[in-house]
């Protein structure tokens, strides 16, 4: 294999490769289900963190979401992340793939385009008109990989894809097998043991297709909620901020006062309530947490290259029209009366939200 | 945190600490009774209760069974009723030790500070104690429990417990069981302030406890078993120097009544006992097995329950998946078998094939209602009620209701000849209003709808089943008498109709209002009017503005029946909702072509509620109409609006016959493109005051000269829209209006009625054809 160049993002297996290794060398006298690389338990800490071993925290908010995931990986049924775009489905599908596969690799990204080659088997057209079906001119889906090596295969956005094309993982996850008659009538590739599937969907967002009961049948479902604890939600918005800021090595200064303007604005906005029990218009535009550190990055970012360094309520102000007005124009409205009664009300009493109120007044919000 | 020692062999005195309702608590108290065979029994509970101990140990005493407790406290502004309860099911460890004392014939005594101590109600808000279990928010709330959590990687204090103790319920090691639930206690104790606890009176309570320990163990021989919250243990190992505080005679009172699950549940919310009580029940049963087939058991009953109530029921291999979810959850989880939470994570995670919205699903609900579980408990017939059921059970026997069973049996109440008639049809509309089950009305006048007023009888199906007590002790906890229990539902029913919309409240409010009337609430029920007035005020509708007024009207008119004795209240806001409908009505004038119908429907509602106000003599003051409706007269309305308000005018004399006659002919001759224009006004007179017809003759002759004059071809035209607009009149007058115009015309009315000869051979051909046409539309499912 070539050596591993810098990449803007590496897999979980890689990023977390030194936790994993000593989760493995902790692990050695639980018992392990057939084809996993860690025990249930070690799964667990390496999701959830072990302050003895070292380990982070890497999945917030839900912890019995994550032990109701690892077992229903080991059961006959598939694993279906199912919520609201940016509530870390993928991420916790990444590394439970990688924890228990080793690797998060064998991935199917749901589309409009995928076929049912992509979940099935594809051919290598010069090797197959030269030989004829063979093994050898038989291209293997990733699900068709982590069959035949026991492992886990992702399938993301799986309502992206048209109902057929996802219809053609009920006979595998049922049977646990997939013929292959081009090679023959007994040819079948058997699911070795440690075989799943962890598809991740979204059920709300316009343009996804519905999955047909027989599928949903073969799944175990969990949602994956927003975080509803403004702190909680504040911290890990600025620890995820600096795990950005610092491989670029720059810092900012008052962080923490814009972070927690942000993360309320993002559960009034979130939830139609505010703190105090206001109700407002929910503007149709995904406020997860991942798009507060998207917005409260580039705040940042606009605060230390384009400023003196010092976040205010201003830049929030500036960056977080991109985000709601993404959708529909409505949600510029709403943004509108969420600022004119909500913030101005706040604008009194704190400097930031003043900055804030100050900023999104002349934005165009329609 | 040292534990405290379980056993004082200086005093040979056995200091066992537990959680209430627990059940592995229960079952090693078992074990524990059993090997120290003790000679006596002391119990944490007020020891007022005393007298009561007999009848909770009588064999037919079926758990949940409660104590409830009454005292009056006195408060700034007068005495307040404070109710609580002090619940046993059968896996409440107290209960055990009871039952096994009475068993073995030894003393049990209750020792802790009477019920009506000031240390007992301390902590309490103003919504009054809920339960006088010893306090258990620590276990679930406070630093350790939560870091403890933590560490266990549990979700709450419930599930710390069910994993540290409920666990071990089918060990036999009684004595390490124990010790460490007091090691686990005093490291909750050990968070809390001495400040903290001298304030809630849990000093005040131990040294009652110590007191008490040590006035019982100078008098009895013998190892002595002490059971008390774990929280206490380590504060009563040391003799002290207390003083027993006696329980004052006649300072409250207390009762053996049935409880339920449901409410054991409730009281959860109130740091007493453990949540979901028929989980705990189930694993109580399971204590000798231990919780191997817990998971396999519930969830099983609970599909089994689903499919029972026809609800979406999970397929074999969901189920089986469920069980096998619960019994991995367990094993990742560290636990011997399925605790409380993986069973519902199972079930969580297999039976529901969707997202899971934040808040809550239908299954999950019906999975903890059926985890809480819905038995009620059974008391001898030697134990008394809290007084509303008393006093309820007294005013029904008094007016002749049959109480003793459960059977449904019809009563036929004459509400206005018998005095004591009418006071049982108060008490059937009570009961429904708290709603109690009691008594459904089957038949009767309806004063709030003006629907069969002159019916003399009200029919009434009454049946007195536990569940009629049960929401009466539901409700003993805010009043002692129907009428405060009245008071209360109302209050909370006013409460909820915030949450309806302005004009559906209004009406719900004025349903409210004239059901507390019936329910002979007086002058209580006036606070309903206000919620009225505030839904009627603002209501922009004339229409619904025009059908509260009227309801209220109705409501007047039958104040006698109903028992308003007061109407200063209903008058003042039926005329601030007349003033109201008079501001609105001129603006009639602007409303839109799609409004034109109900604006008319609603005039014509107007002049109804007008008559209504002038035959029961209403204090409307309908001088003012006039002007208002001179005011829209004057605006340019829409033909059909101009007729409805000109009729009215006339009807009230506001306008000369000939005003009206000048303009129909105008619009009846008009040059208006389409013939429904020109018929409009007329339909609007008609849509009014039909009776102008015959009192107003000119309208007849003004008709017919435009009818006369018309060409063959216009006339069919005309016809349709004729027909239109006097669709309101029945066919007796239509008989008569002919009769009118045949008069005018010199015809001879007779030729009217012309009878038609039909051969009867036609007659027997139309006949087959309608049957056949009949049998298709059957055989089409049409008819």
């Amino acid at each position: 294999m070539t050596e591993q160049t810098e990449a803007i993002r590496r897999p979980a297996e890689q990023r977390y490769a030194a936790e994993l290794a000593l989760l493995a060398a902790d692990d050695a006298k639980n018992p392990r289900p057939a084809g996993w690389k860690l025990s249930p338990r070690a799964v667990r800490k390496f999701l959830l963190g072990d302050a003895k071993l070292g380990i982070a925290r890497k999945f917030y908010g839900d912890d019995p979401l994550a032990d109701r995931a690892i077992v229903s990986l080991m059961s006959q049924q598939g694993l279906m992340l199912v919520g609201e775009p940016g509530t870390a489905k993928s991420l916790l599908s990444e590394l439970l793939a990688a924890a228990i596969s080793g690797t998060s690799a064998l991935v199917v990204q749901g589309s409009a385009g995928t076929t049912e080659d992509h979940i099935r088997y594809g051919w290598n057209y010069a090797l197959l008109l030269a030989e004829g079906p063979s093994e050898r001119a038989l291209v293997p889906s990733p699900v068709l990989n982590a069959m035949s090596s026991g492992r886990i295969v992702r399938f993301e956005e799986i309502t992206r894809c048209p109902p057929e094309v996802q219809d053609a993982l009920i006979s595998i996850l049922s049977e646990k097998a997939l013929a292959l008659p081009e090679l023959g009538p007994d040819a079948v590739s058997m699911a070795a043991p440690g075989f799943n599937v962890i598809a991740t969907a979204n059920l709300r967002d316009r343009g996804v297709h519905e999955i047909s009961s027989a599928l949903k049948r073969r799944f175990n479902f969990e949602t994956v909620h927003p975080i509803s604890d403004p702190d909680f939600e504040r911290e890990l918005v600025l620890k995820q901020l600096a795990e950005r800021l610092e491989p670029a090595g720059i810092s900012v200064r008052g962080e923490r006062e814009v972070a927690d303007l942000l993360v309320r604005t993002f559960q009034d906005l979130r939830t139609g309530r505010t703190a105090e029990g206001v109700n407002l218009n929910r503007p149709d535009a995904v406020m997860s947490t991942a798009e507060a550190v998207n917005v409260l990055h580039a705040a940042a970012l606009e605060a230390v290259y384009l400023d003196d360094g010092r976040l205010s309520g201003m830049h929030v102000a500036r960056q977080i029209q991109g985000v709601v007005l993404k959708d529909s124009p409505e949600d510029g409205k709403r943004l509108r009366a969420y600022v004119d009664h909500i913030v101005k009300d706040r604008a009194g009493r704190s400097g930031v939200w003043k900055e804030f109120y100050q900023a999104a007044r002349s934005l165009k919000l329609g | 945190m040292e534990a405290p020692p379980l056993h004082d062999p200086a005093r040979d005195l056995w200091i066992v600490p537990i959680r209430h309702h627990s059940p592995a608590c229960a079952a090693h108290l078992e074990r524990l009774l059993a090997a120290v065979a003790p000679r006596a029994i002391l119990i944490e509970g007020p020891c007022d209760f005393e007298p009561l101990i007999e009848q909770i140990c009588d064999p037919r005493t079926r758990a949940p069974v409660a104590i409830v407790a009454l005292r009056d406290v006195e408060k700034a502004g007068g005495t307040r009723r404070v109710v609580s309860y002090f619940p046993f099911c059968n896996h409440s460890p107290e209960l055990i030790a009871l039952q096994s004392a009475s068993a073995s014939g030894i003393p049990a005594r209750f020792i802790d500070l009477p019920s009506t101590d000031p240390a007992m109600l301390s902590g309490d808000d103003d919504s009054g104690s809920r339960s006088l279990v010893g306090d258990e928010t620590p276990f679930d709330v406070g630093d350790y429990v939560t870091a403890l959590a933590r560490e266990l990687g549990c979700r709450d204090g419930n599930e710390v417990w069910d994993q540290l103790f409920e666990a071990r319920i089918a060990e036999t090691d009684w004595a390490g069981f124990f010790a460490d639930v007091g090691q686990y206690c005093a490291c909750i104790r050990g968070a809390v302030s001495a400040d903290t606890m001298t304030r809630d009176g849990t000093l005040a309570r131990e040294a009652q406890m110590r007191a008490l320990i040590a006035r019982h163990r100078a008098a009895i021989e013998g190892p002595i078993v002490v059971l008390v919250g774990g929280f206490h243990a380590s504060a009563l190992i040391e003799p002290g120097q207390d003083k027993v505080i006696e329980p004052k005679p006649g300072a409250g009172r207390s009762y053996l009544v049935r409880y339920g699950m449901r409410q054991l549940d409730a009281l959860a919310g109130y740091g007493a006992g453990l949540a979901l009580p028929g989980f705990y029940e189930r694993l109580w049963q399971a204590r000798e097995t231990g919780g191997k087939a817990l998971a396999l058991e519930l969830i099983t009953g609970f599909a089994a329950h689903l499919r029972g109530k026809k609800l979406a029921s999970p397929s074999m291999p969901v189920v089986l998946n469920a069980v096998e979810q619960a019994e991995r959850l367990a094993a990742l989880r560290e636990r011997p078998f399925p605790a409380r939470d993986d069973i519902i994570d199972a079930v969580r995670s297999s039976f529901i094939k969707d997202e899971i919205p934040p808040g809550d699903v239908p299954l999950l609900a019906e999975l903890r209602a059926w985890l809480t579980g819905s038995a009620i408990g059974d008391v001898p017939p030697s134990a008394g009620s809290p007084p509303l059921v008393e006093a309820v059970r007294d005013r029904a026997r008094a007016l002749g209701f049959t109480i003793a069973d459960g059977e449904r049996r019809t009563r036929e109440l004459d509400i206005y000849r018998k005095p004591r008639h009418r006071e049982a049809s108060r008490l059937c509309h009570a009961m429904a209003l708290i709603g109690s089950d009691f008594a459904q009305r089957t038949a009767g006048p309806d004063f709030r709808n003006d629907a069969g007023l002159d019916r003399l009888h009200e029919i009434w199906s009454v049946c007195w089943s536990p569940h009629v007590e049960t929401r009466l002790i539901e409700l003993s906890e805010v009043a002692d008498t129907l009428g405060d229990a009245l008071a209360a539902v109302l209050a909370e029913k006013l409460a909820g109709l915030s949450a309806l919309g302005r004009g559906r409240s209004a009406m719900a409010a004025i349903d409210l209002y004239a059901a507390a009337c019936r329910a002979g609430l007086g002058a209580t029920a006036d606070a309903v009017l206000d919620a009225v007035e505030r839904h009627v005020l603002d209501d922009p509708e004339l229409a619904s503005l025009i059908a509260a007024l009227t309801d209220l009207v109705l409501l007047r008119r039958s104040r006698e029946a109903l028992d308003i004795a007061d109407t200063a209240t209903l008058d003042r806001i039926m005329a601030a909702s007349w003033r109201r409908v008079l501001t609105l009505l001129p603006e009639l004038a602007y409303c839109g072509e799609d409004q034109l119908r109900p604006a008319i429907a609603a005039l014509a509602d107007l002049r109804g509620l007008i008559e209504l106000a002038r035959s029961s003599d209403a204090p409307l003051d309908l001088g003012l109409f006039d002007e208002a409706l001179a005011r829209l007269g004057e605006a340019e309305l829409d033909p059909m609006l101009a007729g409805a308000v000109m009729a009215f005018a006339l009807t009230g004399g506001q306008i000369a016959p000939e005003a009206l006659e000048q303009r129909l002919r105008g619009e009846l001759a008009s040059g208006y493109v389409e013939p429904a224009d020109r018929l409009a006004f007329l339909g609007g007179v008609v849509a009014i005051a039909r009776e102008l017809l015959w009192t107003t003759p000119v309208i007849i002759t003004a008709l017919n000269d435009v009818v006369a004059g018309a060409s063959e071809e216009a006339f069919l035209a005309l016809l349709p829209h004729l027909r239109l607009a006097l669709m309101p009149l029945d066919p007796r007058e239509t008989d008569r209006l002919a009769a009118e115009v045949a008069d005018l015309i010199g015809a001879d009315p007779n030729r009217l009625a012309v009878l038609v000869e039909l051969p009867e051979g036609d007659l027997a051909a139309n006949l087959a054809l309608d049957r056949e046409l009949h049998a298709i539309l059957e055989r089409d499912g049409l008819a």
